[in-house]
């Protein structure tokens, strides 16, 4: 076999593939499989949570602020602990961004509350002095898409086994359950109901009463999000 | 004298004229160089000479040299091979190779493997270490002026540069208490997660005025709401405090341990509770900050305690 394989030049580099590919496979994929499970602590995504990310996302939000807290004690002191690869295991896609002109938003819910979001993206400069970003003040008054969210958690709850409404083992011992609604109705309703949370702490009468009639408005989907962002 | 040596003096003496034609007498060899620049030519030279000399010696030995030793018994399209041993040199080589191998593998890499955790944690050791030391004994000047800068990072985004609160956005940091707060926690009382207790502060329905006997009243809220915020100095409104908040605040608005918070000023205390458990009032919620160490709330509390004396 080996003195046909020296013979044959293509067949011999066919041969030299295989086996580092295969020595690959058996090095790498495991050790990669074990890193991004779902560290303890991780949750899916809820329907107004997905909802806003899909806000995040649409704003493009992810060219100007990463998601990723580098190992280092500058990045640390300021965003909090390092990411790791568990913790993006129900992100898809992952948003870790290549660019920060902005600040990393890995953990912003651990540091920005509600009321300051909402003075923020109608204003940032207002809040924040010298600040470049935008105002997002359709945000105010857009609907948000929440029946596309759902469309999505019931896709990847099918094809990649995304465990909603199980039992999920938190950090502190204790555990946690994600609910997925059976009906697009029931989870129209689920995401109103946490949107009605985050309504009460804002200022804003319009985002007020849109949610009192029903509606989700963009900026209440994206709080959530980012309130969850931890 | 052949042609091989004669080309190599040659080679020799161009490649040493054209270096002192390039370097001149800058380089040294006329004296005001200094010690580097002499040692710089004088290495030129030795490597121009050792090069030239070993190139000739392989080019004779390529000329001169006949093949000896024996051939092995198998050949290559006319190609042998000979059995010769193998270099000394290489053998031990070979076999320190085969030593280290084992060492690195079994203690080499293990132990002192890259890994970039280990570099942050180091990181940070380092820091600690170095922070722990250079701030063991601080005085109030170098704790407030901490505080400050921890200030401009942490907590300026919501309260703003100059501690004003942006225009009600957040707490007005320069006074204890807005009468706007005041009113927010009599009309909806509080949890007094702050205090750690379980005993919550009751909303209006649940505060009575032992002067009137009676519920507080309107009126009677919106004075004692700027008695508060004004610092307990004015005479209106302290009828009332005296009648419904003294009872567990104190008659000087100062609180009392596990019962009541402090509402006559901004104390060290109250703030580290603030820090610590974050807090939902009128204008809205404030995070906890527990990523800061215990000196860092340390400066926190101080500054901004020392903003409402000024």
């Amino acid at each position: 076999m080996f003195h046909w394989l020296e013979k044959n030049p293509f067949f011999f580099a066919v041969a030299v593939f295989v086996v580092i590919a295969f020595a690959g496979l058996v090095e790498i994929l495991p050790n990669f499989a074990q890193a991004s499970r779902p560290i303890v602590g991780a949750k899916p995504y809820s329907t107004l949570e997905l909802t806003g990310r899909l806000v995040y996302i649409k704003n493009s939000c992810n060219a100007c602020h990463s998601q990723l807290i580098r190992p280092f004690k500058s990045e640390t002191d300021r965003y909090g602990h390092y990411s790791t690869s568990g913790e993006y295991a129900y992100d898809r896609p992952f948003l870790w961004g290549s660019k920060r002109t902005g600040p990393d938003l890995m953990r912003v819910g651990n540091y920005r509350t509600t009321d300051w979001h909402e003075n923020h993206m109608r204003n940032p400069a207002e809040v924040v002095p010298g600040s470049i970003m935008p105002a997002y003040t359709w945000m105010f008054t857009n609907v948000a898409d929440v029946d596309t969210a759902y469309a999505e958690q019931l896709t990847i709850q099918k094809l990649f086994g995304v465990p909603y409404n199980a039992e999920l083992p938190m950090a502190d011992g204790s555990k946690a359950t994600v609910a997925l609604a059976d009906t697009l109705d029931g989870a129209r309703a689920s995401a109103l109901e946490e949107a009605k949370l985050i309504a009460a702490d804002m200022k804003d009468q319009g985002v007020k009463d849109a949610v009192a009639a029903g509606q989700v408005p963009e900026i209440v989907a994206l709080i959530a999000y980012l309130n969850r962002l931890k | 004298m052949n042609k091989t040596v004669l080309a190599a003096i040659a080679v020799i003496v161009a490649m040493l004229g054209a270096t002192y034609l390039a370097v001149g007498t800058a380089g040294g060899i006329g004296g005001d160089g200094g010690l580097v620049n002499k040692l710089a030519v004088l290495g030129a030279v030795v490597l121009v000479i050792v090069t030239t000399f070993v190139v000739t010696k392989y080019v004779r030995q390529m000329q001169n040299d006949t093949a000896s030793g024996k051939l092995a018994d198998e050949n290559w399209d006319g190609i042998g091979e000979y059995k010769n041993e193998l270099p000394f040199g290489w053998a031990v080589i070979f076999l320190g190779s085969i030593v280290w191998a084992i060492w690195y593998f079994l203690a080499g890499y293990p132990v002192n493997s890259y890994s970039q955790i280990g570099e942050y944690n180091k990181e940070v050791t380092v820091h600690d270490v170095k922070f722990n030391e250079q701030y063991k004994n601080m005085d109030d000047e170098t704790l407030k002026e901490m505080g400050g800068s921890i200030f401009i990072v942490q907590c300026a985004p919501c309260h703003g540069l100059q501690a004003d609160g942006l225009g009600g956005k957040a707490a007005d940091l320069h006074e204890r208490i807005s009468a706007e707060s005041v009113k927010h926690v009599l009309m909806n009382g509080s949890s007094n997660n702050l205090l750690g207790t379980s005993m919550p502060m009751p909303d209006r329905n649940g505060l009575l005025n032992t002067n009137t006997n009676a519920l507080i009243t309107d009126a009677e809220i919106d004075a004692v709401s700027k008695y508060v915020a004004g610092g307990l100095k004015a005479t209106e409104g302290a009828d009332v405090f005296a009648g419904a908040c003294a009872a567990c605040h104190g008659a000087d608005g100062k609180g009392m341990e596990m019962v009541a918070p402090n509402i006559a000023e901004m104390s060290p205390a109250m703030i580290d509770m603030v820090l610590n458990h974050g807090k939902k009032g009128a204008m809205g919620t404030m995070p906890a900050f527990t990523n800061l160490t215990e000196v860092q709330h340390k400066a926190v509390d101080a500054y901004v305690s020392s903003l409402s004396k000024k």
